[in-house]
């Protein structure tokens, strides 16, 4: 198979992998539910149940021949559409990007439709997940090539210790841990009283140590002030914010940093101990090039297939690392639509998330199979 | 015994403990993950099995354990006479009681999320790849799909739609969890099937449910064995980041991840922070444990396997 | 395709002097070689025999500096041009294995990287190290500029490059070590009898069949003009008609180049075939040296004696092919005395008390056994 045939072949799949995903997901949130959670953002105090039942009608969620709101509410043969009537109706809006309303509070100047809530919050997630993966491969990679060339000796056993740490913590509480220390124990004074070292909490701050105290405004192209600071030429702003940045982002690495540098430590020594790294070192090649030209070729192969594993993580994590750090993205977001049964925002959230991680591995694949010559697909 | 048998056990015995000598860590490992075990055990006899349904408002967020000093200006000191050792929480229960009494709680559910994952994972996935075609094809594609969802993310919108009950949020980090096994579970029975000795059981008439179920299943299950030694730590983690994010059935429930959350939410974590660091710690050990456990026990497996 | 062949025949390339060594294992220490003394002329293969697990590879290794961690050299020497690698630090060591000593593998598919153009995996050597193979690359670079000027007399330009590069001072660009190796490695290619060079150069080593792999890797190995060329059961892997033409073409380097050749393996066969002399070893010991001839027709060592009448042969049908009784011993208690004794069916007394020392029988032929003295 060529490439090209490779690529359209996975991208048929993801189509239908992520139509499934809508489907389960509208079946598990409008199916088990109450039927009147769907009006629950529209609905004013001041609606009578004719005009609740009517809204049920404009939403497509009762038919038009339910007698009142009370049969609605009550699951009254014949009163509700079908599940897959729902569905389509709610596939149709959704490519045209409607999603509906929602009852989250936009962020300042922002409105409350589900997609502007929405797309006002990513952009802060955004920033968070991109730190965090930048700070895994930058972190885990040279960890695992260390702790790989220098087997079973001291280096070797602080970074596998270190991994193994950083599996089993549970990041939300080393949120709070790293608050507690960059915060309020290590302290700065500075005009007058201490100041923690790093901020914790919020995108930006400017009550720490090491923020410049009056950034300035940018203008707002992507909806995260990292690089709305960078593309707006406001060198303070993006200090502040990548300040700002590197606790959450850490934090929510520290797990994907682990897993990491764990697969490319046993790739590493896997690659190690084959017969190619023989030969090369009695070709008399540099013990520099052997590992990083011969073995780190071949052991970075299994590592790129768990990238996309580690995006999944990511994205899982950033939910808790936005309630700890008070991170006004879409998975602290996702938390309350779904203490508060908010279907339109979920949807749209898992949406997105699916489409995210279908890409990524999409995207992964595509390189590995370019990466390794044997694999002709 | 004779004298050939005394070598070969001698010798495995030797490099059993050359392995342990050199991973001293997975003794720390088999040592956490058993002592939690064994803690949840006896765990009735130490705190009274209802002690969480008791509050004392009076005794809240205090802290009188003179061996640490937590240097936070306005810290609440418990009254003296009973000294509790790792503080009081909102309910002003005893920390480390409430603790205790979550072990079991905690490790009863990640063992029946693992263990039922494993189950029926390990059968799906070994009955696609022995019966191929558009079986195989079939369970591929369901399992494409439940891995497109984050494990978080998944967990939030069903946890939105089921009762807030241990059962039902058990079943949802179950359904997000067997993926993993079957996927698994089908690579290795997909290696086993190719082997020679299954060709030669078919010729004897053997049937397929014996084959996979007798043979083929026993043969290649310890990497998965393996797996599910470490996801205990990993749905423990998660399930206690589900309840942290406020899904728990009762506020006053007895969990790890529960007990951070009302340390969150209810009191202020800048003035009393062992109520959320010592549940954590406590779920980091158990993790930790287990872990280890699992590391260690592949690497006992696996290089000898090859050797 | 060196300057002169024949000059320099006769001298000895490799010596190897009383060469123990032993292996840390967990299960105790294991006496892999216990005084190997070994010499290999140039222009020589020297046909290395044994058993698996006899210590062949790992004589090889050593001489190549390419031990394990656990491994220990408790004596001995390994003269490669009259330097002993064994006391050499480890940058030097690196480098005389990049440029006196190159080695031939058993599994090309194994020993090939397999996701780096075999052209790459030829030319690294010499790219990454211009400094020690300097004199080579210019060498070929000369070659190429005689090559112009034959072809075009009045070529000003070459003539005065090539003029230039006889001085100390002459320059050599990455760039230009990279083209100048790829032509070496074009070169070498054709002397292996690969069809097709330019087009392999830029192949991945699973694109090719086992034979053309094999004749790759010893491609690789003399196109860095070694000293000792090791080459390690290179015909194990492959079939037998592909086996036969990967001896033929050692047979044909041979007379064309002038490193010594250590060829290692357990085949009898190949030994009459290729060498012209041969080693026998056991269990850590040479027990026996000769010429190719002399041991086939005159074995002395009952080991020796043991490895002939094991072969079948056509002109012996009826005769009963017979095995060596017992085992390969255990090195970590190896027997006392001649490693040898408890298979052997002439051991006397004597054999479990001394280590038999090698004996000059007749010239050129020397055993290592006490029915011969000592």
């Amino acid at each position: 198979m060529k490439l090209y045939e490779y690529v359209i072949r996975r991208l048929i799949l993801a189509v239908f992998v992520l139509l499934s995903v809508s489907i389960i997901v509208f079946w598990l949130l409008r199916g088990p539910l109450p039927p009147e959670t769907a009006l629950a953002p529209y609905i004013t105090p001041k609606m009578g149940p004719l005009e609740k039942l009517q809204l049920a009608r404009t939403l497509g969620v009762a038919t038009a021949s339910c007698p009142s709101f009370s049969a609605f509410t009550s699951r009254a043969a014949g009163c509700i559409v079908p599940l897959y009537q729902q569905y389509f109706s709610w596939l149709w809006t959704a490519l045209h990007g409607n999603f509906g309303y929602t009852f989250l509070p936009g962020l300042a100047g922002t409105g409350t439709t589900t997609w502007q809530v929405f797309s006002g919050r990513f952009g802060y997630t955004a920033e968070l997940a991109i730190g965090g993966s930048v700070l895994t491969i930058l972190i885990a990679l040279p960890l695992g090539i260390l702790s790989a060339t220098h087997n079973n000796k001291v280096p070797d056993h602080l970074s596998r210790l270190f991994a193994l740490l950083g599996y089993s913590v549970p990041i939300f509480v080393l949120g709070y841990l790293f608050q507690l220390v960059f915060g309020l124990y290590i302290t700065v004074p500075l005009n007058g009283h201490a100041l923690g070292l790093l901020p914790i909490s919020g995108p930006l701050t400017t009550n720490c140590a090491i923020c410049v105290a009056n950034p300035g405004t940018v203008h707002s192209y992507t909806g995260a002030p990292l690089f709305d600071g960078l593309l707006s030429g406001n060198p303070a702003y993006f200090w502040d914010s990548l300040v700002a940045l590197f606790l959450p982002a850490f934090t929510l690495a520290v797990t994907t940093i682990a897993a990491l540098t764990r697969v490319l430590r046993s790739s590493m020594l896997e690659a190690l101990r084959q017969d190619y790294v023989l030969l090369a070192r009695s070709k008399g090649l540099r013990e520099r090039v052997v590992i990083y030209r011969h073995a780190l070729r071949n052991a970075l192969l299994p590592a790129v297939t768990i990238a996309g594993l580690i995006v999944a993580t990511l994205f899982g994590g950033v939910v808790l690392i936005e309630i700890v750090f008070a991170w006004p993205g879409i998975g602290a977001a996702a938390v309350s639509a779904s203490l508060n049964f908010d279907v339109n925002f979920l949807e749209l959230y898992i949406l997105v998330t699916a489409l995210i991680l279908v890409v990524t591995n999409l995207f992964v694949d595509i390189i590995y199979a370019k990466l390794d010559p044997r694999i002709r697909y | 015994m004779d004298i050939e048998e005394q070598k070969r056990r001698r010798s495995e015995l030797r490099y059993v403990l050359h392995l342990l000598r050199r991973n001293p860590l997975v003794l720390l490992g088999s040592a956490l993950a058993i002592g939690s075990v064994l803690l949840a055990l006896v765990s009735p006899l130490l705190v009274p099995a209802n002690a969480w349904k008791i509050s004392n408002f009076e005794i809240q967020n205090c802290w009188n354990n003179s061996l640490f000093n937590w240097h936070i200006a306005n810290i609440a000191t418990c009254p003296a006479g009973k000294v509790y050792p790792l503080g009081t929480d909102f309910y002003g229960r005893d920390l480390w009681s409430m603790i205790v009494v979550s072990l079991p709680t905690d490790l009863t559910i990640a063992f029946e999320i693992v263990g039922a994952a494993f189950i029926i994972g390990v059968t799906l996935g070994a009955v696609a790849a022995y019966a191929g075609g558009i079986i195989d094809e079939g369970v591929l594609r369901v399992t494409d799909i439940f891995f497109a969802f984050p494990v978080l993310s998944f967990a939030i919108v069903l946890a939105t739609v089921v009762e807030r009950t241990f059962f039902w949020l058990t079943v949802a980090v179950l359904v997000i969890w067997w993926p993993t096994y079957v996927r698994l579970s089908r690579s290795q029975i997909l290696g086993e099937k190719e082997k020679p000795y299954v060709e030669a059981l078919r010729a004897m008439g053997a049937g397929r449910i014996r084959i996979i179920f007798r043979h083929l299943i026993p043969n290649s299950i310890y990497p998965v064995l393996v797996q599910a030694t470490l996801d205990v730590g990993g749905v423990i983690l998660t399930f206690a980041g589900l309840m942290f994010l406020g899904f728990s059935p009762l506020p006053q429930i007895p969990e790890l991840g529960n007990l951070v959350n009302i340390g969150i939410s209810k009191s202020s974590f800048v003035t009393a922070p062992w109520v959320v660091i010592f549940p954590g710690l406590a779920i980091l050990l158990i993790a930790l444990g287990f872990n280890l456990l699992g590391d260690g026990i592949r690497d006992i497996l696996d290089p000898r396997l090859r050797r | 395709m060196t300057t002169t062949p024949n000059q320099s025949r006769g001298a000895e390339a490799l010596r190897i002097s009383n060469l123990r060594l032993i292996f840390h294992t967990y299960a105790g220490d294991v006496k892999a070689l216990d005084g190997i003394e070994l010499d290999v002329s140039k222009g020589e293969i020297l046909g290395l025999v044994g058993e698996s697990g006899c210590g062949k590879s790992v004589t090889a290794l050593a001489i190549a500096g390419l031990l394990p961690e656990n491994a220990e050299v408790i004596s001995g020497s390994v003269l490669v041009d009259g330097r002993d690698l064994l006391h050499m630090d480890k940058n030097e060591v690196r480098r005389a294995r990049s440029k006196d000593i190159a080695f031939v593998f058993q599994d090309p598919m194994t020993y090939l990287n397999p996701v780096i153009s075999i052209g790459s995996q030829l030319t690294e050597t010499l790219t990454d190290d211009r400094k020690t193979h300097r004199s080579m690359l210019l060498e070929t670079k000369a070659r190429e500029l005689d090559a112009r000027i034959r072809a075009d007399p009045s070529d000003s330009k070459a003539v005065a490059e090539k003029a230039r590069i006889g001085m100390p001072d002459a320059k050599l660009g990455g760039r230009e070590a990279k083209r100048l190796a790829r032509l070496k490695a074009i070169e070498y290619l054709k002397l292996v009898r690969l069809p097709e060079p330019e087009r392999i150069f830029k192949m991945y080593p699973f694109e090719l069949s086992g034979g053309m792999r094999q004749r790759v890797m010893i491609a690789m190995a003399l196109m860095r003009d070694p000293k000792v060329l090791l080459a390690d059961e290179i015909t194990t892997a492959l079939d037998v008609t592909v086996q036969a033409q990967i001896l033929e073409l050692l047979k044909v380097l041979r007379d064309e180049i002038d490193a010594a050749i250590v060829l290692i393996t357990h085949d009898l066969a190949i030994v009459s075939e290729v060498c012209d002399r041969v080693a026998v070893m056991y269990a850590g010991n040479i027990v026996e040296v000769s010429s190719v001839e002399e041991l086939f027709a005159n074995p002395q060592h009952p080991y020796t004696r043991g490895l002939m009448a094991a072969i079948p042969r056509p002109d012996r049908a009826s005769i009963k092919l017979e095995s060596i009784a017992g085992s390969v011993p255990d090195l970590i208690f190896p027997p006392s005395g001649c490693r040898f004794h408890p298979r052997c069916p002439k051991a006397f007394d004597r054999c479990t008390q001394v280590k038999p020392p090698m004996v000059e029988t007749k010239k050129g032929h020397e055993v290592a056994c006490l029915l011969y003295g000592g």
